[in-house]
């Protein structure tokens, strides 16, 4: 109350004083004029506010930084303001020029933190959020913008095994969080949720920001369980009249890395029968590989007008893969427009961007076949018979194909096109409150299209089926309307509120389509399914699919400050989604959080900040289909009434999955502690996080009893052998810390810039699963696969147990003549062998500068995982199905396995704790006096410089699924892509 | 100020309340289960009742891989899976199926249960659907019995799972109860059927089979012989039935044999519409592909034990059911190759099939072995074939026949029956009939047709060693409860040994 008195006291005096200004205003003004520049750039800044203290009298700069302000008596210091720049105070005295350079508000600009639905300080912060900006990001070739926090945040894990340009990383925040349900944080396009990865180029990221605990993602509710990443786009310069082009522009040259070593042609001839010599010496890696030369270019154009601001964006990117016919283009385009009307109370912003990809995928097992084939073996074949297989050598017998026919004659791209545009409206309502509104669509197509030639060989191949071709389309549709108000004020003295209150509804719509035939008398890639003579049955196809569903919600958030001592949140979100079980259709969750910075209260030495903060939160997460809840009969078999009349053919409906009216979110709890830190004026800072999720309700796809009543729907029976429930709880537990020195002096004018995180993850805990009747104490996963190891599964989760252990017999001994012994064949009696999933994680980054030289680094790794080494389990034992030419430790070249099946156990579980160069970049800045040029950066990195490992399949990144099966851990497949090493050159200029 | 606070407050609770609204799910692709109920198109119930036979198929099912019928066919003495190096190891699951040493949690053994089963579920919907069309009710009544059959063959004590069932975790049934389930069933419903000769569907004649099926193993299954009951069901067909031996005993198994005047009730399987039945892949080396010029890559397991093959006369017309010897692309002279095989491979690279398995595990040469050439292989042929699979075949009606004359102590009046197989056969008639004679006879004529395992049980000689495989336990009669489906119920009563 006493505050409102205050404001009223204002109002008055401002109007008394505004007469007085009119009154006075003709006797006895005079003038002050002046230049104000930007200190770091020297440059003139147009529209910087300059105003009379205490007044609200006052003037902006032209486009030459220049300004004229009449001044009153009793006018004695004036403002100089203008975004993202220290405000400075100057006490007038009797000059009548005053010129001033006003100095970047570098910390103003790091301190805010995009926390979903608006920005908060960092030292407010009272949750788990990590922000890297620009200058933290890792430096490379990225495609996506995921990777560049690989190693950058603590709890955040970005696994991107191989090498391939068309893969996108594993994102796993503090661990795995669900079974069945997606597991990769939600992310947060500029406001836009759920927004497609394809949607933002790396270059254009400003910031990213991540909402690690329940308590900071509650805002998001039902698809916060995994942690949120907010992505924030560059925006234009407010600065008046200016704009800036800025090029960057590299090239990159990419070659393979840690290959399998193989015999060569000799090796191979002295240690396989006669038989297996074909006489010819190939290098099948040789063959399919190839150094990949790649380009990027990213332009923008970006700046401002009177009131508005622009950033236009063209970033290209040409990424072939290592192993040839293997890439992926892509062209993005971007532009954000900001517009401030009525005096900036109406604040609009657009966004609006176009991504178009082009990605070609060679099969897997070429990959697989050029590390194991005969290297005795011709790649043509010029015989007539090699001719109906285009000319290609194809070797007889399983297991053993020709990889150079496999990457020529079967076609795989996928073309994605993304439109994601978004309208931001914001007024102020009074200066305390403000509404604002955002409608958005992001707009996905995909079209898939496969072909395998008429003369493509390997078995099962075009040439059996004459050749077979195929299209797949997948468009969505997701639209978001949403709007909030925000109000915030000094409540008493000291105590500042922020309020937010909001409602959100989303729209998601999809629909695939597909079609593949067979038989084609010439190739025609896919452009022509109709050319294909045969329609039904197997390697053909049709078919195509839609949903709907709707997501509403209504959230709210309350954000106190107490004399920047005491901070205290608390968030809750009601989510209500169409595709749940009538019953269960709204959640709830609330968040609470609070901190004090003991700095304030108590004399701390030499620390700046000892934020204590703690923090609960509830999130949830969302099944993978809308209609799982439903009933919903799918296409059964297709029935032929009378077999001799095509026209009696129907497709029985069919119960296809079994329904659960029942089914509802899975929910997350979380609680954190946590301290954030800064000692010597924050020269050294970072935080520390404890925290404890447990998850229950896990969605996941469960198996039942065929036949069985279905007791989540009475009177129904279950048809499927799974059904989606809510069917067990998960706990996990870890602790991140993150510390980092800002341009520490290390003598000679050289600086130095460490980062280093850790995480140390308590595996997920399996709990009570079970429901509605069902138990299952133990869920196995993971099977090798052909030959011969297709029944026996790697992973058991067992109840009670951790997510990913490893279960297996362990080798016992070799006999002299090469059979292994095992402690038991009974899958019963199996142990545990170790387990798949990490306990920890580091990045360490580190940036050095000296004069105009930069250098950047990190070191990575992740520690604690054991995985399933594919390799060794099928081509180690020299008695498996193919004459292989793969090398490990027991077969140089004399095998020391021989004679033994494809079997599970110890032997081939290796421990994949890694440290890795990650990458690396040295950059100079040409210092440059030019008029038209006001940065030049030349700079040179490479990634994956090495890697240290005892590991010794392909890959030692943790392998958080296994083809999307978050059961089966750690299992590094034959096709992992080959890994490449990048070397990158490139320069930024940006001209004025 | 505070009522601004109060106004947000107020305002954020009656959006929590809208929030709370329920929202309408649409479904865009399928079709509820009121929409199938509501207004069905005229088709839908004979379109629903031809689905719930298709659901015979498939999946492991007659004919197909890693299911019910690889544990009727590889737990008995005529077809193995040889181990070959790192191929078909599989966690040593088919060794274990052979040698009878199956776990409770050996994976695949779920096929058994859930195969039956299924078909059970949609019986039961149907019989929800149209409790009034008395003929479909009574149809599904008995193809719900050929379900409940096979369960108490395979597993003894299971849950009787009806229409009206709601429990979702029934405790299991004593094996006399699902026989006198299964009995009733047919007895209140054979009259209700056709007596037309369906083939893809159940009838007036196949109820009897099903039923002659049940007494012929009541003591098996019940511990108490119903060989007068059996033989009074095998009559029905005999006396009345539409059936006779087809002239050649392979147009019961050719690509084209939905007319054949044998078989009684089939698997209708078909390339295009109803896969599953994949025997070619099954049992043919990978480069036979090119003998038959299939559309992929066959997976050279399924072997004849050597023993089964030499059971068969040299002039024994179903002996040329087998494949051995040399093997040829599609042009009949160019050699099969195989350039990947092992060291130490007697026949070299080129492919010969022949009748001796060197060894169960883990080197069997990829060669060895005769491969089942019982069913037609059509050239060009998808993995899944378009041969009907026979389920009830008269000849074994005849050998039924014999059967029980035998064990009702005349043998005399059985040899008609045995010898109009026999003769089809192009073998000489049996002058007597022994319990030995005759199962061998039945192995012969009903080689990989599912039936061996259950026919090795009845006449006592599961138990027996055969080749890699010791003698085992009268508990490995029955399977155990998979694993699967114990955690799924836990009601269930384990079989006893498991």
């Amino acid at each position: 109350m006493r505050n409102y008195l205050q404001q009223v006291k204002a109002l008055l005096m401002v109007t008394m004083l505004l007469f007085a200004t009119v009154l006075s205003a003709n006797a006895q003004s005079r003038e002050v004029s002046g230049t104000v520049l930007d200190k770091t750039m020297g440059e003139p800044l147009p529209g910087v506010t300059v105003l009379v203290k205490g007044t609200t009298r006052g003037v902006t700069t032209d486009l030459d930084g220049k300004y004229t302000i009449n001044l009153q008596p009793g006018d004695q210091v004036l403002v100089f303001s203008f975004v993202g720049f220290a405000a400075q105070e100057i006490t007038v005295g009797n000059q009548s020029t005053i010129n001033i350079e006003l100095d970047e508000d570098i910390q103003s600009l790091q301190e805010a933190v995009v926390i979903g639905y608006g920005t908060q300080d960092k030292k407010e912060i009272t949750s788990a959020v990590a922000s890297v900006g620009v200058e933290g990001f890792n430096k490379g070739n990225f495609t996506n913008p995921q990777s560049l926090l690989t190693g950058k945040v603590a709890g955040l894990n970005i696994s991107s095994p191989g090498g391939s340009p068309n893969a996108q990383p594993t994102v796993r925040l503090r661990g795995i969080s669900s079974f069945g349900a997606n597991s990769s944080p939600l992310i947060v396009l500029d406001g836009v949720i759920g927004a497609s990865i394809d949607a933002v180029d790396p270059n254009d990221v400003e910031t990213i920001d991540v909402l690690k605990d329940a308590s900071a993602a509650a805002i998001y509710g039902t698809r916060g369980a995994a942690g949120v990443i907010l992505i924030t786009t560059k925006q234009g310069s407010s600065k008046k009249g200016f704009s800036n082009v800025t090029i960057n522009t590299f090239g990159s040259a990419e070659q393979a890395t840690g290959l399998i070593p193989v015999l060569s042609p000799d090796e191979f001839r002295a240690r396989r029968p006669a038989t297996a010599d074909f006489g010819n010496d190939t290098n099948w890696r040789d063959e399919i590989l190839r150094t990949a030369l790649n380009g990027t270019t990213n332009v923008s154009l970006s700046g401002g007008f009177e009131n508005t601001t622009y950033l236009a964006s063209v970033n290209y990117r040409n990424n072939q893969g290592v192993v040839k016919n293997s890439g992926r283009e892509t062209l993005n385009t971007r532009l954000n427009l900001g517009h401030g009307a009525l005096n900036n109370r109406l604040r609009m912003n657009l966004n609006l961007s176009f991504t178009d990809t082009e990605a070609n995928d060679v099969p897997g097992e070429a990959l697989l076949y050029a590390t194991i084939l005969n290297p005795t073996m011709p790649i043509f074949d010029n015989s007539p018979n090699g001719l109906l297989n285009g000319g290609y050598f194809q070797p007889s017998g399983f297991d053993n194909n020709n990889p150079v026919a496999l990457i020529n004659l079967r076609e795989n791209q996928t073309k994605v096109r993304n439109a994601l545009y978004s309208y931001r409206a914001e007024y102020d309502i009074t200066d305390d409150l403000i509404v604002s509104a955002q409608f958005s669509q992001d707009i996905l197509n995909t079209l898939n299209g496969q072909s395998r030639s008429r003369f493509d060989g390997a078995p099962g191949g075009g040439r059996a089926n004459n050749g077979t071709a195929q299209q797949n389309t997948y468009d969505r549709v997701n639209t978001i309307l949403s709007g909030n108000l925000r109000y915030e004020k000094e409540v008493a003295d000291g105590l500042n509120m922020s309020i937010l209150a909001g409602a959100e509804t989303q729209l998601f719509n999809e629909r695939g389509f597909g079609a593949q035939s067979r038989q084609f008398l010439f190739d025609q890639s896919w452009n022509n399914l109709g050319a294909g003579g045969i329609r039904f049955g197997e390697n053909t196809n049709l078919y195509s699919f839609a949903n709907t569903s709707t997501l509403n919600s209504v959230f709210g958030r309350a954000n106190f400050n107490y004399q920047n001592t005491y901070f205290f949140s608390a968030t809750v979100r009601a989510e209500t989604y169409s595709g749940f079980g009538r019953e269960n259709q709204t959640g709830y969750f609330p968040a609470f959080s609070a901190g004090a910075d003991l700095t304030q209260i108590f004399d701390m030495g030499v620390f700046s900040q000892f934020k204590l903060r703690s923090s609960f939160g509830v999130v949830g997460q969302l099944p993978p289909s809308p209609t799982l809840a439903l009933g919903v009969y799918g296409n059964g078999n297709r029935i032929q009434l009378d077999p001799t009349d095509i026209n009696t053919a129907w497709v029985a409906p069919r119960q296809v999955s079994n329904p659960n009216p029942q089914l509802q979110w899975e929910t997350t709890t979380e609680f954190t502690v946590g301290l954030d830190y800064a000692l010597f004026n924050g020269k050294i800072s970072g935080s520390m996080d404890y925290y404890q999720r447990n998850i229950s309700d896990l969605l996941f796809e469960v198996g039942v009893g065929v036949g069985n009543a279905n007791p989540f729907d009475p009177g129904n029976f279950y048809t499927a052998p799974t059904i989606w429930a809510n069917i067990a709880s998960l706990n996990s537990a870890g602790f991140e810390f993150l510390m980092t020195a800002d341009r520490v002096n290390l003598g000679r004018g050289i600086t130095w810039t460490p980062t280093a995180i850790f995480t140390i993850y308590k595996r997920a805990t399996i709990g009570d699963i079970g429901t509605g009747g069902l138990q299952l104490p133990e869920i196995r996963r993971g099977v090798p696969g052909s030959p011969g190891v297709n029944n026996a599964q790697v992973i058991r989760n067992i109840e009670g147990e951790r997510v990913g252990d490893i279960y297996g017999p362990r080798l016992e001994g070799i006999l002299e003549d090469g059979r292994t012994i095992l402690s038991t064949e009974s899958p019963d009696e199996f142990e545990r062998l170790g387990n798949a999933l990490p306990t920890g994680d580091f990045g360490f980054t580190n940036q050095f500068n000296y004069g105009n030289w930069d250098l950047n680094f990190i070191l990575r790794g992740s520690w604690g995982h054991q995985m399933l080494n594919s390799f060794r389990l099928f081509y180690e034992g020299d008695g498996n199905a193919t004459w292989n030419s793969v090398i490990t430790r027991n077969t140089p070249t004399n095998p020391v396995i021989s004679n033994a099946p494809s079997q599970i156990s110890d032997f081939y579980i290796e421990r994949g704790d890694f440290i890795r160069l990650d990458n690396l970049q040295l950059g100079y800045t040409l210092p440059t006096k030019s008029p038209a040029i006001s940065n030049l950066r030349f700079y040179a990195g490479v990634q994956n410089l090495f890697t240290i490992s005892s590991f010794t399949g392909v890959d030692p990144e943790v392998r958080w699924t296994d083809g999307g099966d978050q059961l089966a851990p750690g299992i590094e497949r034959r096709d992992t892509y080959f890994i490449p090493r990048i070397w990158t050159t490139g320069l930024t200029i940006t001209f004025k | 100020m505070l009522r601004s606070i109060k106004t947000i407050c107020v305002g954020g609770l009656v959006a929590l309340t809208m929030v709370s609204c329920e929202l309408e799910q649409e479904v865009l692709t399928g079709v509820t289960r009121d929409q199938l109920r509501d207004n069905p198109p005229a088709e839908l119930a004979e379109v629903l009742k031809q689905s719930a036979y298709s659901r015979l198929m498939g999946d492991g099912s007659f004919g197909g891989h890693g299911g019910f019928y690889s544990y009727q066919e590889i737990t008995s003495d005529e077809i193995a899976i040889p181990v070959k190096g790192g191929d078909w190891n599989d966690g040593g699951l088919w060794v274990r199926a052979h040698r009878h040493t199956w776990n409770v949690d050996d994976g695949e053994l779920n096929g058994v249960w859930s195969i039956p089963y299924r078909v059970i579920a949609e019986t039961n919907l149907l019989i929800q659907q149209y409790p009034d069309v008395e003929a479909l009710v009574g149809e599904m009544k008995v193809l719900r019995a050929l379900g409940y059959l096979w369960l108490l063959d395979n597993f003894g004590s299971v849950p009787l799972i009806i229409e009206t069932t709601t429990d979702p975790a029934p405790p299991s049934n004593t094996p006399q109860e699902v026989f006198n389930f299964i009995e009733t069933s047919i007895l209140e419903n054979v009259d209700l059927l056709t007596t037309t000769n369906t083939r893809i569907n159940l009838n007036y004649w196949t109820a009897h089979m099903i039923l002659a099926k049940l007494y012929l193993n009541a003591e098996v299954y019940i511990g108490e012989p119903k060989w007068v009951e059996a033989e009074q069901a095998i009559d029905v067909i005999i006396n009345e039935g539409p059936y006779s031996l087809a002239p050649n005993f392979f147009a019961n198994f050719a690509t084209s044999n939905a007319n054949s005047v044998e078989n009684m009730f089939t698997l209708p399987y078909d390339a295009n519409n109803a896969g599953g039945f994949n025997l070619a892949q099954m049992t043919l080396h990978y480069e036979s592909q090119k003998t038959f010029d299939l559309v992929d890559q066959p997976w050279n397991g399924y072997a004849a034990l050597e023993e089964f093959y030499n059971s068969y006369d040299d002039d024994d017309f179903r002996k040329n059911g087998f494949l051995v010897g040399p093997q040829f692309e599609l042009d009949g002279v160019t050699p099969l190759r195989d350039d990947a095989g092992f060291d130490g491979d007697p026949d070299g690279v080129e492919v010969v099939f022949t009748p001796e398995i060197n060894e169960l595990e883990p080197n069997a040469f990829r060669q060895a072995g005769a491969r089942v050439g019982k069913f037609e292989f059509a050239i060009g042929a998808q993995p899944d074939l378009n041969n009907d699979f026979p389920i009830f075949r008269y000849a074994d009606v005849l050998l039924m026949k014999a059967e029980v004359r035998l064990r009702r102590g005349d043998p005399a009046g059985g040899l008609p029956f045995v010898n109009q197989v026999r003769e089809r056969a192009g073998v000489p008639p049996f002058t007597q009939l022994t319990v030995d004679n005759l199962l061998a006879e039945r192995g012969r004529e009903m080689f990989a047709e599912g039936w061996r395992r259950s026919d090795l049980i009845r006449f006592n000689r599961f138990g027996a060693p055969w080749w890699e495989k010791p003698a085992s336990n009268e508990n490995r009669r029955r399977f155990p409860i998979p694993l699967n489906q114990i955690q799924a119920n836990p009601n269930l009563t384990q079989n006893p040994g498991y």
